[in-house]
């Protein structure tokens, strides 16, 4: 299980914190996604061994997101 | 009425927009899918997914969203007058009421500068909902097949308020009434349904699409609807920063250039020694659309008897402020009554406003 925070510096409004933490439910391995919309951040914790990063960050940028390290 | 139809206005432009951004994408998308589960199971075959789902010849569809907007009205009714009361509580003087104004007012620049994106620190004037209250809807809004859920989930909206909506809150609160906050947010939930019902109604990814392309209207909608509030709250202090009032001081020559000013002073002697003790008497007509006239004269060093005029008078400008004399009271609809005026320095200014600063006029004495 690993946690780890990233930028998402496009977040409009509240709504896209909703949006983005939805991922804990649609991501099979997603265990948690905790946003921020004044910090500009996300907090997720996954199973290394059933989600990437990568497929991370594909899943938030179909949302219409950027995810930065 | 006129906040009202404001409130009604700001719902169907900007605020259903701005609803829409925060609540329609994940609500209305949630609602709509869950409408074309409920036609599939109902026809009993299973469908293709389509891409636009309650379009026609499914006149069921219209029904749950109605649930829905209905719910919220409702909702956001008994919230206004929650926050209204809140605010009769709160609204002890038109100064602690001007204070509120104020405060309302930065908040909603704030929020218009965020929705700009001018600088981060502006993320702070948004109120971001609990973490477990979102989650909460999120797995609501993907459970439950009856009706029921679209009147819940139109209920919960009130959980999500988008930044508008928080602007029409604080409005609300400044109120102070349990009946006009109710009112206030009726209207504005109202304007925002015919928006909300039709993207529902489409069902599409426009929440998204809007967002992004009228964010920026919105934001300047907010802005300036947050600078009027500043305005308003200032005016209700007096202040000669208004922008009414200092444009009021930038004129009075002006105004003051002809031979008799004094066209509302009556049973007043231009001389003054004739009857020292007497006070002066003006006239101020309280009239729907404000205050005629806006600049009145007045004699100095000597007291004067204001008489306010109202005649069917429904406006907020009955609701009558004098805040250097600390003043306030609320004018019959048709009546006159009369202040007291006590003696004023020559050159000075005595401003007044309705209680939500909207209506501002002032008396120079000289």
């Amino acid at each position: 299980m690993v946690k780890k925070t990233y930028t998402v510096n496009d977040m409009h409004c509240t709504n896209c914190v909703m949006r983005i933490e939805g991922l804990e439910d649609s991501l099979p391995g997603m265990v948690s996604v905790s946003a921020s919309y004044r910090k500009g951040q996300m907090t997720v914790e996954f199973d290394e061994a059933q989600l990437t990063e990568a497929q991370i960050f594909a899943a938030v940028a179909k949302l219409g997101y950027t995810v930065g390290k | 009425m006129e906040p009202l139809i404001l409130a009604f206005i700001t719902g169907l432009t900007t605020g259903g927009l701005s609803c829409l951004a925060v609540q329609g994408g994940l609500l209305a998308g949630s609602l709509a899918q869950q409408i074309e589960q409920d036609v599939r199971n109902a026809s009993g075959t299973p469908r293709p997914a389509r891409g636009v789902p309650g379009t026609h010849g499914r006149p069921n569809t219209a029904l749950p969203i109605t649930l829905f907007l209905l719910a919220k009205l409702v909702a956001y009714t008994v919230l206004g007058a929650l926050l209204g009361l809140l605010g009769s509580f709160l609204t002890l003087s038109p100064v602690t009421r001007a204070i509120l104004l104020l405060a309302i007012g930065v908040f909603m620049v704030g929020n218009g500068l965020r929705m700009l994106n001018v600088h981060p620190i502006f993320r702070y004037f948004v109120i971001e909902p609990p973490r477990f209250i979102t989650r909460y809807i999120r797995r609501t809004a993907k459970q439950g097949t009856q009706l029921f859920t679209p009147l819940f989930l139109g209920a919960l909206t009130v959980l999500i308020p988008c930044g508008v909506t928080q602007a029409m809150m604080a409005a609300a609160l400044g109120t102070g009434s349990p009946t006009t906050g109710a009112a206030l947010m009726f209207a504005f939930v109202l304007g925002t349904s015919p928006v909300f019902f039709l993207v529902a109604y489409l069902a599409t990814q426009l929440g998204a699409r809007l967002e992004s392309y009228f964010l920026r209207f919105v934001a300047i909608a907010v802005l300036i609807l947050g600078l009027v509030t500043v305005e308003s709250g200032l005016n209700l202090l007096g202040s000669p920063l208004s922008v009414a009032n200092a444009l009021r001081s930038l004129r009075p020559a002006a105004v003051a250039a002809p031979a008799a000013p004094v066209t509302t002073l009556h049973a007043t002697p231009a001389s003054a020694d004739a009857v020292t003790d007497a006070a002066a008497a003006i006239e101020l007509r309280v009239a729907n659309a404000g205050y005629i006239p806006e600049v009145l004269y007045a004699p100095a060093n000597r007291e004067v008897a204001l008489d306010l005029v109202t005649n069917k008078t429904t406006s907020c400008a009955r609701d009558f402020v004098i805040p250097g004399l600390k003043f306030y009271q609320l004018l019959p609809n048709t009546g006159r009554v009369t202040v007291d005026i006590p003696p004023q320095k020559s050159g000075s200014v005595l401003r007044f406003a309705c209680s939500m600063g909207m209506y501002t006029g002032q008396i120079v004495f000289q």
